[in-house]
C-alpha cells in the first residue's frame, strides 16, 4: 500500500515541478519590478512591501497553526491536507528571509523608531521599553525561532512517520501540538502587535492579535481548498478527498469567514459606541477619504457573499463555485490587510499603490515555487499514522462509488 | 495492509467507543433509560437534594417578597457600585447555560458522536440556568409587574421607547430567543423518548401524562424524517446563539467607557467563560447522577475526559483574555487603564483577583494531564473551583471597576447583604430542585440517539 501511494504521489511530481517553475517565473519578473519600484519609490516599497510580507506570513502561519490543531483534534480533513498544510510550514524559513527588508526599513515604517519624535511624545516615552528598534529586531528572531522549533519538529516526526510502522511520533506530534498551540498563539499575538498593530503607536486594541490569527486560519483554509481541488482529481488523494471531504473544507472556511466577521464587528462596535478620542482614530482614519468603500468592499466581498453561498450544502458541494469562494476569499485577505495597513500611511484619502498589487504577486509567486518544491518532495498521503486507515478510507470510497 | 502495519494498529490504541461494555442491544439501553423514571423506588439521596432545593427555594421567596416590600435598597448596592450581585449573579448563570447549547448544536454539526449521551441533560441545565439568570434583571427593577413596560418595545400612546442603542434591551431579545430555542430544542428532542415511556408506562396515570408529553409520536418513517430535519434546523439556529448571546452581555460592560469594561476582546472573552463554567457545572451534576443511577455505560470516562479537553481550551482563551487585558492596560499608556490594573491587582479588592488567578487559570492546568481527566474526584474538584472562579470573575469586573471610578471622591466600598447572599443561594436551590425533578421524571438521556450508537445503529459514513 505505501509503496503504491509513493509511486503514486511520484507520478504527479512533474506536474507540480511545473507548477514550481511557472510560480519562480512569475516571482522573479515581479520581483525585478519590485527592485524598480526600490528605487523609484522609496518609502511606498516599504509600506507595500509589509503589506505583501504581512500576507504571506499569515499564510505560513496559518498552516502551522492547522497543522497543530489537526494534530490536537483528529478527523479526515486534516488527514487529507496535512501535506499541504506541512509543506506550507516548510516556507518559514524563506519568510525569515523575506522579511530582513522590513528590519532595514524600520525608520520608513514605524514613527516610534524615530528618537526625535519619541522624545517630544509622553505616551511613545511611556512605551518606548517596548517600541524600540533594537527588541523589535531582537523579538523578529525570537519569534522566527518559536516558529522554527515547531515547524522542524512537526516536519522531521512527520517525516519519520513514513519510514516506520512504530507509533511514536504521531504520539510526539500530538503532544507537541498542545503546548505547542498556546506558544504559538502568544508569540503570533506579539508578531502582530508589533509588526502591524505599532504603526499606529498611540492605538490599542485587545482583540486585534485575535482577529490576524482568525485571518491567518481563514486564508489557509481557502488555500488549503485550492490545491486540494488539484490534487483531488488525481490518485492518491482522489480517494481521500473526495467531494464531501471538500465540502467540509468549505465548511470550515464558513465558520472562519463568521470568526473574522464576529471578531472584527465586535471591535468596531466597542470603539464606535465608547467613542474615545485614543481609540477612535483607527476607525477614523479607515472610514472616510475613500476608505470607507474599501470597509464596504470588505463587508460584501469578505464576509456577506461567501457567507451566503457557503451556507448552502448543495452550493459549495459544486467544485467551481467552492474553488470561485476559495479564490475570492485570497482576494479579500489581501484587502483586508491593505485596508487595515495602508491607512495608516496616508492620511489624505483612499490611495492605491502599483506596487501594493506587485510586490505581493512577486513575493507571492517565490513563496509558491518553495511550497510547490517542498509538497513534491513526501508522498502526498501521510503514511503509517495510526489513527487513519489509508486502505479502508479508500475501500469505503470504492464502495461508494 | 501488510503485516508490519497491522501489528501498528495493535499498538496504537484507539480511542474507546461512546458506549460501555454493558449496553449490546436496543432493549437493554430502553430499559436501563426508562428505568430511572417508571419505578417506584426513589434513591433517598435523591430526597436529599430536593430538600435542601426545596428549603432555598424557600430563602428565595422569602427574600423576593422582602425585596419587593422594601425595594433594592436592602441589597448592599451604593453610589459609584449601582450593579452589584444582580448583574453578577446574572452573568454567571447564563454562561452556565452555555455548555447545553455548546454540546447540542455545535457539537451536533460537528458529528460528534459523544454528545449523545450527555446532551440531554446538559440542555436541562441550560433551561434552568437561564430562568435563574432571568430572575435577576427582573427583580432588580424592583416591580417586576412593569418589566414588560420598560424593557419591551410595543407601539403606546405616549411615544415612548426604549433605547435601542442599549446592549441592555439587546439583552432582552437576546436572551429570549436563546431561552426559547432552547426550550424547543430540549423538548423536541424529547419526544421520541417521551413515547417510549408512554409505551413502557404499567400506571394509567403515568400513560396519559407520557402520551400528552410524546405529542401522538408513532415512530412512523415520515415522523423520523422530519424529526431529523427540525432538529438540524434547530441546530443550526442554536449555533449563532452560543456565540451572540453572551457577546451581547459582554457589551452591556464594554460599549461604556469604565475601564476594565471598555476593551475590545470582550466578546470572545465572555464566550469562552461562558463555555468554561457550562461544562465544568455539567460535570459537577453528571459525576454525581452517573454514579447515582449507575450510567457509567452511557457517560463514560471518555465523555468525562472530552469534557475535560473543552474545559481546558476554554480556560486557556480565558486566560488569554487576562493577558491581554494586562497587557494592553501598560500598552495603552493610559493613566485610567494603569489605575485599573493596579487597583485591581493590588487594591481592596486584590485579594479577589488572586483568588480568581488561582481558580480560573493555575489550579485548572491540571487537566492537562490524563489522569486528572480520566479521575472523577479531580475532575469534580477542578470543576468546582471554575465555578468559583468564573463567579470571582464577574465580581471582580462589575465591582473593581465601579468601585473606583473616575472620580476618587465618589469611590466606595461594596458589601453584600445578608439579602444579596440569600437570594443568590436561592436561585441555586431553585436550579437543585428543578434539575432533580427533571432528572426523576424526564428522560436524562437521549436513549433514541445512544441507540443508534450501537454497531449496527452505526450509519455508513
Amino acid at each position: 500500500m505505501n509503496e503504491e501511494l509513493i509511486r503514486q504521489s511520484e507520478a504527479l511530481a512533474p506536474q507540480l515541478d511545473s507548477s514550481r517553475k511557472k510560480a519562480f517565473v512569475c516571482g522573479l519578473l515581479f520581483a525585478a519590478l519590485t527592485v524598480v519600484g526600490y528605487f523609484i519609490d522609496h518609502g511606498q516599497f516599504f509600506q507595500s512591501y509589509l503589506l505583501a510580507f504581512i500576507y504571506w506570513m499569515s499564510l505560513s502561519l496559518g498552516c502551522l497553526l492547522l497543522l497543530m490543531i489537526h494534530h490536537l483534534a483528529g478527523g479526515r480533513w486534516g488527514f487529507a491536507i496535512r501535506r499541504i498544510l506541512e509543506a506550507g510550514t516548510r516556507t518559514l524559513a524563506l519568510m525569515l528571509v523575506l522579511g530582513v527588508p522590513i528590519l532595514l526599513g524600520i525608520h520608513e515604517l514605524y514613527e516610534w523608531s524615530h528618537e526625535d519624535v519619541v522624545a517630544a511624545d509622553e505616551i511613545l516615552q511611556k512605551k518606548a521599553v517596548f517600541l524600540n528598534s533594537t527588541s523589535f529586531v531582537i523579538r523578529y528572531f525570537v519569534y522566527f525561532l518559536v516558529w522554527f522549533i515547531l515547524a522542524f519538529l512537526l516536519n522531521k516526526w512527520t517525516a519519520a512517520q513514513d519510514a516506520t510502522s512504530e507509533t511514536s511520533p504521531t504520539r510526539r506530534m500530538q503532544i507537541l501540538s498542545g503546548p505547542g498551540t498556546v506558544l504559538f498563539v502568544l508569540v503570533t499575538t506579539f508578531a502582530a502587535i508589533d509588526w502591524i498593530m505599532s504603526l499606529e503607536p498611540h492605538w490599542f486594541s485587545t482583540i486585534y492579535a485575535a482577529i490576524y490569527i482568525i485571518g491567518q486560519l481563514l486564508l489557509t483554509w481557502a488555500f488549503a481548498i485550492l490545491v486540494g481541488v488539484r490534487l483531488s482529481r488525481h490518485l492518491p488523494l482522489s480517494a481521500l478527498l473526495t467531494n464531501e471531504r471538500l465540502r467540509d473544507l468549505g465548511t470550515f472556511m464558513l465558520a472562519f469567514v463568521m470568526l473574522w466577521a464576529y471578531t472584527s464587528f465586535s471591535q468596531f462596535i466597542i470603539i464606535w459606541s465608547g467613542n474615545l478620542p485614543e481609540e477612535i482614530t483607527w476607525y477614523y482614519a479607515r472610514l472616510q477619504g475613500g476608505w470607507q468603500h474599501v470597509g464596504y468592499l470588505l463587508v460584501a466581498f469578505h464576509f456577506a457573499l461567501p457567507l451566503v453561498l457557503l451556507v448552502s450544502s448543495r452550493l459549495k458541494a459544486r467544485i467551481p463555485i467552492l474553488t470561485a469562494i476559495a479564490a475570492g476569499m485570497m482576494i479579500m485577505r489581501l484587502v483586508d490587510l491593505f485596508w487595515i495597513t495602508a491607512p495608516a500611511f496616508d492620511k489624505t484619502g483612499l490611495t492605491l499603490h502599483w506596487m501594493d498589487l506587485v510586490i505581493p504577486i512577486a513575493m507571492g509567486g517565490i513563496w509558491l515555487s518553495v511550497f510547490y518544491g517542498q509538497l513534491k518532495k513526501r508522498s502526498l498521503v501521510p503514511l503509517n499514522d495510526p489513527r487513519f486507515d489509508f486502505a479502508a478510507l479508500a475501500d469505503e470510497v470504492d464502495a461508494h462509488g | 495492509m501488510s503485516e508490519s502495519s497491522t501489528s501498528t494498529r495493535q499498538q496504537y490504541t484507539p480511542p474507546p467507543p461512546e458506549l460501555g461494555p454493558g449496553q449490546t442491544s436496543h432493549t437493554s439501553i430502553t430499559e436501563k433509560i426508562t428505568s430511572i423514571v417508571l419505578t417506584p423506588h426513589t434513591p433517598y439521596q435523591w430526597f436529599i437534594v430536593v430538600l435542601i432545593g426545596l428549603m432555598l427555594v424557600g430563602l428565595l421567596q422569602v427574600s423576593i417578597a422582602y425585596l419587593l416590600y422594601e425595594g433594592i435598597g436592602i441589597w448592599g448596592l451604593n453610589v459609584p457600585v449601582g450593579w452589584g450581585f444582580a448583574i453578577i449573579h446574572f452573568v454567571w448563570w447564563i454562561g452556565i447555560g452555555h455548555a447545553g447549547t455548546l454540546i447540542s448544536a455545535i457539537l451536533l454539526l460537528f458529528r460528534q458522536k459523544w454528545r449523545t449521551s450527555i446532551n440531554r441533560s446538559a440542555e436541562a441545565m441550560t433551561i434552568f440556568a437561564v430562568m435563574c439568570a432571568g430572575m435577576f434583571p427582573l427583580i432588580h427593577t424592583g416591580r417586576p409587574w412593569l418589566a414588560a413596560y420598560w424593557l419591551f418595545p410595543y407601539p403606546n400612546s405616549m411615544a415612548v421607547w426604549p433605547q435601542f442603542r442599549s446592549p441592555l434591551i439587546w439583552d432582552v431579545f437576546a436572551v429570549s430567543t436563546y431561552f426559547t430555542v432552547s426550550l424547543v430544542f430540549w423538548f423536541l428532542g424529547m419526544v421520541p423518548d417521551l413515547a417510549s415511556f408512554r409505551d413502557r408506562a404499567k400506571h394509567r396515570v403515568t400513560r396519559v401524562i407520557y402520551g400528552v408529553l410524546a405529542m401522538g409520536w408513532r415512530g412512523s418513517a415520515v415522523h423520523w424524517e422530519r424529526y431529523e430535519m427540525t432538529s438540524l434546523m434547530l441546530a443550526g439556529l442554536a449555533t449563532p446563539l452560543v456565540l451572540s448571546v453572551h457577546s451581547v452581555i459582554s457589551l452591556d460592560f464594554s460599549v461604556s467607557i469604565l475601564p476594565g469594561w471598555h476593551t475590545t476582546i470582550f466578546p470572545p472573552y465572555f464566550v469562552a467563560g461562558a463555555i468554561y463554567a457550562g461544562f465544568a457545572m455539567v460535570l459537577l451534576l453528571l459525576i454525581p447522577i452517573r454514579r447515582l443511577y449507575g450510567l457509567q455505560d452511557f457517560i463514560t470516562l471518555r465523555h468525562l475526559e472530552n469534557m475535560g479537553k473543552v474545559m481546558l481550551t476554554a480556560g486557556l482563551i480565558v486566560a488569554y483574555g487576562y493577558f491581554m487585558e494586562q497587557f494592553i492596560a501598560w500598552y495603552s499608556a493610559s493613566v485610567y487603564e494603569g489605575f485599573m490594573m493596579q487597583n485591581r491587582m493590588f487594591g481592596d479588592y486584590g485579594s479577589f483577583y488572586w483568588a480568581l488567578i488561582l481558580c480560573n487559570i493555575a489550579i485548572p492546568q491540571f487537566l492537562w494531564s490524563k489522569r486528572v481527566r480520566r479521575n472523577t474526584v479531580w475532575l469534580m474538584f477542578i470543576s468546582f473551583v471554575i465555578s468559583v472562579g468564573m463567579w470571582l470573575e464577574r465580581f471582580v469586573i462589575v465591582i473593581t471597576s465601579l468601585h473606583a471610578d473616575f472620580m476618587p471622591s465618589s469611590w466606595d466600598m461594596f458589601y453584600p447583604t445578608f439579602w444579596d447572599w440569600a437570594t443568590y443561594a436561592g436561585t441555586i436551590g431553585f436550579f437543585l430542585f428543578a434539575f432533580f425533578l427533571f432528572v426523576r421524571g424526564m428522560p436524562v438521556i437521549a436513549a433514541h440517539e445512544i441507540r443508534t450508537l450501537l454497531p449496527f445503529g452505526k450509519k455508513e459514513k
